[in-house]
């Protein structure tokens, strides 16, 4: 079982390899278009696209050495169908994060609507209910970490973040307080 | 006398003083949640640090640094997790003690083995920093591009059996760092005619990214990490004492790692292997190691310990970052226009005296404050990792968002939070493209300039005796890097063909 692991490790290593490869390569390519040059009377040292296409020559070369050194490994003892699907669910897994990535702009959002306090308090308890972490003492934990980074990033060092909306809806002087300290 | 009573009126203002002390309080307890660590947590406090007076922003991310080495031996004795991956040295040599009810001695013998370690290097520092950077007034644009170039090998030498990896990392990094308005021309590179990528990549998103972001998706996708509460057992100034019983290893330890950790790229893992090996072959009692030796957790803490002050050595001689955690704080010295150099010590010597009087008194602090409050971060070393995960992710925004209020901040954060989190799959190294982030305009600028006064000739690098010097260096090191790597090669292949 260990071997089958490591084996499907193999493949999904190769694909990330050839990734890689292939964004490096289509960086390397777009040198033309994504840089200029300088004017004719200066030195080739000094021209713009020299640090560009240094760094991403050898970038493709390593790229392409690691891609080659995986090929030529998985060749001398192929995978089986078993670990090639085993491969694709976890390069599958690569795009995980893109869940977490959509809670975290939807709080970007959220701040600018309710206010750093509570947008803080909403994520994290969201984060903590949708990893498994649902009892009271986890509420508790996470609203208490909210207040925490209220008290340290709001209080203390004073960080600016855009007037919640929700607050324009209150009396003046509620107003006044809520968005200096929440 | 007079420098640090210099500093000790630098640390009489009260916003100094403090961030010392949070910020040592902060490191220990980071350093302790197995996850969350210095990297993490300077990352996140960076741009925060912008608002503040420099070596009260900078005091306050060095005490980070500095807790999270101590701290992170504790969960490494406790509960044979190592709170950062230096201290798995620590685990393996510390937890046997802890089964055996000797918990306390081994977190004493660890935290008076960081002491002493963290007080050697500053001590180097304080001795070896000045003279270096003023053997550097004497360099021109040639030896620094050589001295920038050899850091960058070292950063590939140091990745041993990923060196491709880590060049492939490092050229990334530095890739990355060329794409903005090119000041030569003014000509853009790599812009596509973004506004946001005009003024080049930003470098607070992309360490929040790279160290932040993918360490809280690392978590939050874990397995349920929550563990008993460790005991501690025996007397907790069992070890304090102790340590002294092995002077050898102690200071020898401190002093490798001193050595060392000057090494751009090379860093505490080899620190510590080095170090193991002669400690162990000079023992009394190497058959303790592995097993629970004192002499163990002493070389695995001292080193620990030596490596971060003595990087910044050539930080502050020469502008040049060894590692992940110099390389944000000398991001952080930019920022408050602080430019390390020679001219550092002439111009601003009350920050120098300063910043060394700080990271002596940072040592005391610490071990002050785990004399007490060990048994509480105990508590903490055993947090549920998602909870964890959960909070750096939020704590993320203020790095990413609250401080530029820039809508493309957070999505550069997040892109390389997400290559970050493949990276750490598969074991990748990261650091790399950090260093090539910093080092990339460094070795671009001194390469322009050094060609540019000999017109193109690449003869200059070898015609001064500096940069000549830097240059044999640079092609012995690749030279026994390669003789190495074959030798090791062979004799895999001989021990595959005696075991065939």
């Amino acid at each position: 079982m260990a071997g089958d692991a490591q084996k499907s490790n193999r493949v999904e290593s190769l694909a990330l390899n050839g990734v890689f490869a292939a964004v490096s390569f289509f960086l390397l390519f777009l040198l033309p278009v994504a840089t200029d040059t300088g004017p004719a009377n200066s030195g080739w040292w000094t021209q713009p696209w020299l640090m560009p296409s240094a760094t991403l020559a050898i970038l493709c070369l390593a790229n392409l050495i690691t891609l080659a050194r995986g090929w030529i490994q998985l060749r001398s003892s192929p995978p089986q169908a078993a670990e090639t699907g085993e491969a694709w669910a976890a390069i599958r897994g690569w795009f995980r994060p893109l869940e977490f990535f959509l809670y975290f702009l939807a709080y970007i959002w959220l701040l600018g609507r309710i206010g750093y306090f509570f947008s803080t308090l909403l994520f994290i308890q969201f984060l903590l209910v949708r990893t498994g972490l649902r009892s009271l003492r986890w509420i508790l934990a996470g609203f208490g970490a909210a207040l925490v980074m209220t008290v340290v990033f709001r209080w203390g060092l004073g960080i600016w973040v855009p007037t919640a909306d929700i607050y324009a809806l209150l009396p003046d002087a509620a107003r006044k307080f809520m968005t200096k300290w929440f | 006398m007079d420098f640090f009573l210099l500093g000790l009126q630098q640390l009489s203002d009260v916003s100094v003083a403090l961030a010392m002390v949070f910020g040592a309080i902060i490191g220990v307890i980071v350093g302790a949640i197995p996850g969350a660590g210095a990297a993490v947590t300077i990352a996140i406090l960076l741009p925060t640090t912008f608002s503040m007076d420099p070596l009260t922003g900078i005091t306050l991310l060095l005490g980070v640094y500095c807790g999270s080495a101590y701290g992170s031996a504790i969960p490494a004795v406790l509960i044979n997790t190592p709170g950062s991956p230096v201290a798995v040295l620590t685990a393996m040599e510390a937890y046997p003690m802890t089964k055996r009810g000797e918990g306390r001695r081994a977190l004493s013998i660890a935290y008076s083995s960081s002491f002493v370690g963290g007080v050697i290097a500053v001590s180097a520092m304080i001795f070896l920093t000045e003279p270096l950077a003023r053997l550097s007034s004497r360099f021109g644009s040639p030896e620094f591009a050589m001295v920038a170039v050899f850091a960058l090998i070292l950063v590939i030498v140091g990745h041993r059996g990923q060196r491709l990896e880590a060049t492939a990392a490092l050229t990334f990094g530095m890739f990355l760092a060329t794409i903005g308005l090119e000041r030569a021309f003014n000509t853009q590179r790599y812009t596509f005619d973004q506004t946001f990528l005009m003024s080049g990549m930003p470098l607070v998103p992309i360490v929040i990214g790279l160290f932040a972001i993918s360490e809280a998706i690392v978590q939050m996708t874990s397995e349920r990490g929550e563990q008993a509460a460790p005991k501690l057992a025996g007397r907790f100034f069992d070890g304090f004492l102790e340590i002294f019983r092995y002077p050898v290893t102690l200071f020898g330890s401190s002093v490798v790692g001193v050595i060392i950790g000057i090494m751009p790229g090379v860093g505490e893992f080899l620190a510590q292997q080095v170090n193991y090996v002669w400690a162990k072959k000079l023992s009394k009692s190497p058959e303790l190691f592995g097993k629970g030796s004192p002499e163990g957790i002493i070389v695995s803490e001292a080193t620990n310990n030596a490596v971060p002050p003595a990087a910044f050595i050539p930080m502050l001689a020469l502008g040049i970052p060894g590692e992940e955690l110099t390389a944000m704080m000398l991001a952080v010295f930019l920022v408050h226009n602080i430019v390390p150099g020679p001219q550092l010590f002439t111009s601003n010597p009350q920050f120098v005296a300063g910043l060394y009087t700080t990271l002596l008194l940072m040592n005391v602090v610490i071990i002050v404050f785990l004399m007490f409050a060990t048994r509480w971060i105990a508590l903490i070393a055993v947090v549920e990792k998602r909870f964890v995960g959960a909070l750096i992710l939020t704590l993320a925004l203020v790095g990413t968002y609250a401080t530029s209020y820039r809508l493309s901040d957070p999505f550069i954060a997040l892109f390389f939070g997400l290559v970050g989190f493949v990276l750490r799959r598969h074991k990748w190294p990261v650091t790399p493209i950090l260093l090539g982030l910093v080092m990339g305009p460094i070795v671009e600028g001194r390469l322009r300039q050094a060609l540019g006064t000999a017109n193109g000739d690449f003869t200059v690098f070898v015609s001064r005796p500096i940069s000549a010097v830097m240059v044999a260096a640079i092609f012995l090191l690749v030279a026994l890097t390669i003789r190495a790597e074959w030798k090791r090669k062979k004799s895999l292949e001989e021990w595959q063909i005696s075991v065939d």
